[in-house]
């Protein structure tokens, strides 16, 4: 910027086409966003809350979530369904032998 | 996918569309507006009233329009007579002369936190502002906005002979103004 002022200096033959047509004027941070939902809101333009609310990366990243903690639940019911069988299984087995026959198995044990 | 020109017209003539169909349009046109009056009006607060009360007549406007013209050019033509009438109310209620509206643009720009221009962008606005009103119209929506004389013409209703003219002495008399200040 200082060499084209110094130039325009210089220079008494101006030419604004090449000066730099660049606007000095800025606006407050998210301003067109918050204009045209203060349009919006005075014509009676309601979008639903969930169009308003929820961008299409936040439905994704639910889903993401839903499908881990559905895998989570799955695992956790499938654990403690093995773990429950194997006691099903122990006392039936334990249920289908009479004391006696348990005991013998017990003390013949350690003559063999 | 936005709707196109002719879908959002067909979306006017429905009442439980026009909203929406109003919606896209201010989203999709409320940035070249603003910038558009901005030039004009210098200070963003009176820039936010002028793209308001454009939008305004554009909703209450949108029975009387008929597909004829673009929606843009159409809405450039409200904001344009907006900011014009914005200015002569200005210009009205300082009960000044024509110049002092000038100077208070210029004190209102340099006093705008939203002004963050060098010395050099501040002397070619204050040399803008030395033109007559119409024709810095002309010379902000070629200089800056780089649009068609053709355009212009459906804008503003000035043939495209006229609006070269205007344009060609605006340039002379900044270029002029520059030059002067130098000396």
């Amino acid at each position: 910027m200082n060499s084209q002022r110094s130039s325009m200096k210089n220079n008494k033959n101006i030419m604004i086409e090449e000066m730099s047509k660049e606007l000095p004027f800025g606006v407050p941070e998210n301003y067109f966003d918050q204009f045209a939902l203060q349009m919006e809101e005075q014509v009676g333009f309601k979008k639903s809350f969930a169009r308003k609310v929820f961008r299409p990366w936040m439905y994704m990243a639910a889903m993401f979530i839903g499908v881990l903690l559905m895998g989570q639940i799955f695992y956790t019911v499938n654990k403690n369904n093995a773990t429950n069988n194997a006691e099903n299984y122990e006392s039936y087995v334990l249920s289908q032998v009479d004391e006696n026959s348990l005991a013998e198995v017990y003390v013949e044990e350690p003559t063999k | 996918m936005n709707p196109t020109e002719e879908e959002l017209v067909h979306q006017f003539s429905q009442p439980n569309r026009r909203a929406g169909a109003f919606s896209v349009i201010v989203r999709t046109y409320q940035e070249r507006l603003y910038w558009h009056i901005r030039k004009m009006v210098l200070s963003h607060d009176d820039a936010n009233d002028v793209l308001q009360n454009t939008f305004l007549k554009a909703w209450n406007g949108l029975d009387g329009f008929r597909g004829d013209s673009q929606i843009s050019t159409w809405l450039y033509r409200i904001a344009t007579n907006e900011t014009l009438t914005f200015l002569t109310n200005k210009r009205m209620r300082s009960q000044s002369s024509i110049d002092d509206v000038e100077e208070v643009l210029l004190q209102n720009l340099k006093a705008d936190t939203y002004f963050n221009g060098t010395e050099i962008q501040l002397k070619l606005q204050k040399a803008i502002l030395t033109l007559p009103e119409k024709q810095r119209l002309v010379f902000n929506m070629k200089y800056f906005d780089d649009i068609t004389y053709d355009e212009m013409e459906a804008i503003l209703g000035t043939s495209v002979g006229a609006l070269k003219a205007s344009y060609h002495y605006a340039v002379k008399k900044i270029e002029k103004y520059f030059t002067d200040d130098d000396e």
